[in-house]
């Protein structure tokens, strides 16, 4: 069940077809990351922040106070997960997510412009600086964002609103010709 | 209506990513309570013009629930707390 539903992308259908040159403007669709929501519990807020900070391996986007989004691009979901509760032994509680939130990532001079017609937030450098994370509504879609550089922000959305969010990211990208492909 | 929540978590934020889930400063009876207390605190509201406590839910953001004081008529913003913090600071 599991290998089924990792083997079919939620945008498979959205995808299909020879895909078409990346434009200066591009929507990247990640597939095979390991994701894993990490809950800590009560007290050990602080203590699970550390531990997560001090490891390299995988990046952490901050969701809520004690709530964070741990994406492995190298591991298994099994893997994370492992590694998770070797590192966090009891702190926290650890969800995997793998199958379940989908990564977009946009890249490009326009990306700011694009990300404005749909996002309330100030993405300006001040404001929202590369590697900074957090929840946001993009258009009626609750999605975590992160800044991965200058012009790259990643959004991870849940698998179930994937098609309707790749159609909002196409039509507020469509006059800076956004394309769009799944990731290398 | 306030168009921005300073959330003390996710930063500036629209209000179209929270939801107002009623006044704040109420403070729930003790079980025994007279049934006139209940009824108070479950149904009676003031529809006040001015400063308001009331409990914002940022649904979209870190799902938290906040207390923002706000005025009614002005709009503005005065102050928003965690709602945890702010049951500790007033002993609740
Ligand atoms: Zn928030």
């Amino acid at each position: 069940m599991i290998r089924d539903h990792y083997n079919r992308h939620a945008l498979d259908e959205k995808l299909r077809g020879a895909p078409r040159p990346p434009g200066a403007n591009h929507l990247a669709i990640g597939h095979r990351q390991a994701m894993a929501m990490v809950l800590a519990t009560a007290g050990e807020e602080d203590a699970v922040e550390r531990l997560l900070s001090s490891v390299t391996e995988f990046a952490v986007r901050f969701s809520a106070p004690g709530e964070w989004l741990v994406i492995s691009e190298n591991d298994t979901p099994e893997g994370l997960q492992r590694c998770l509760d070797a590192l966090c032994s009891g702190r926290a509680h650890i969800l995997d997510q793998s199958e379940a939130r989908v990564l977009f990532r946009l890249s490009g001079p326009s990306t700011r412009r694009i990300l404005a017609k749909g996002i309330g937030l100030d993405l300006h450098p001040i404001a929202f600086a590369a590697g900074a994370s957090a929840n946001a509504l993009c258009g009626h879609i609750a999605v975590n964002l992160v800044r991965t550089g200058e012009d790259v922000f990643e959004l991870l959305a849940p698998r179930s609103f994937a098609e309707s969010l790749f159609d909002d990211l196409m039509t507020m990208g469509r006059e800076y010709d956004l394309t769009a492909a799944f990731a290398a | 209506m306030a168009s921005l929540i300073t959330c003390p978590h996710c930063g500036v934020r629209p209000k179209e990513e929270f939801t107002i889930r009623g006044d704040a400063s109420l403070v729930r009876p003790a079980p025994t309570a007279s049934d006139e207390a209940w009824h108070d605190y479950v149904y009676v509201r003031a529809n006040p013009r001015g400063r308001t406590l009331e409990h914002w839910q940022h649904v979209a953001g870190c799902r938290r629930f906040l207390v923002v004081e706000r005025d009614t008529f002005t709009h503005e913003v005065h102050s928003v707390t965690d709602g945890a913090a702010f049951a500790t600071e007033n002993g609740r």
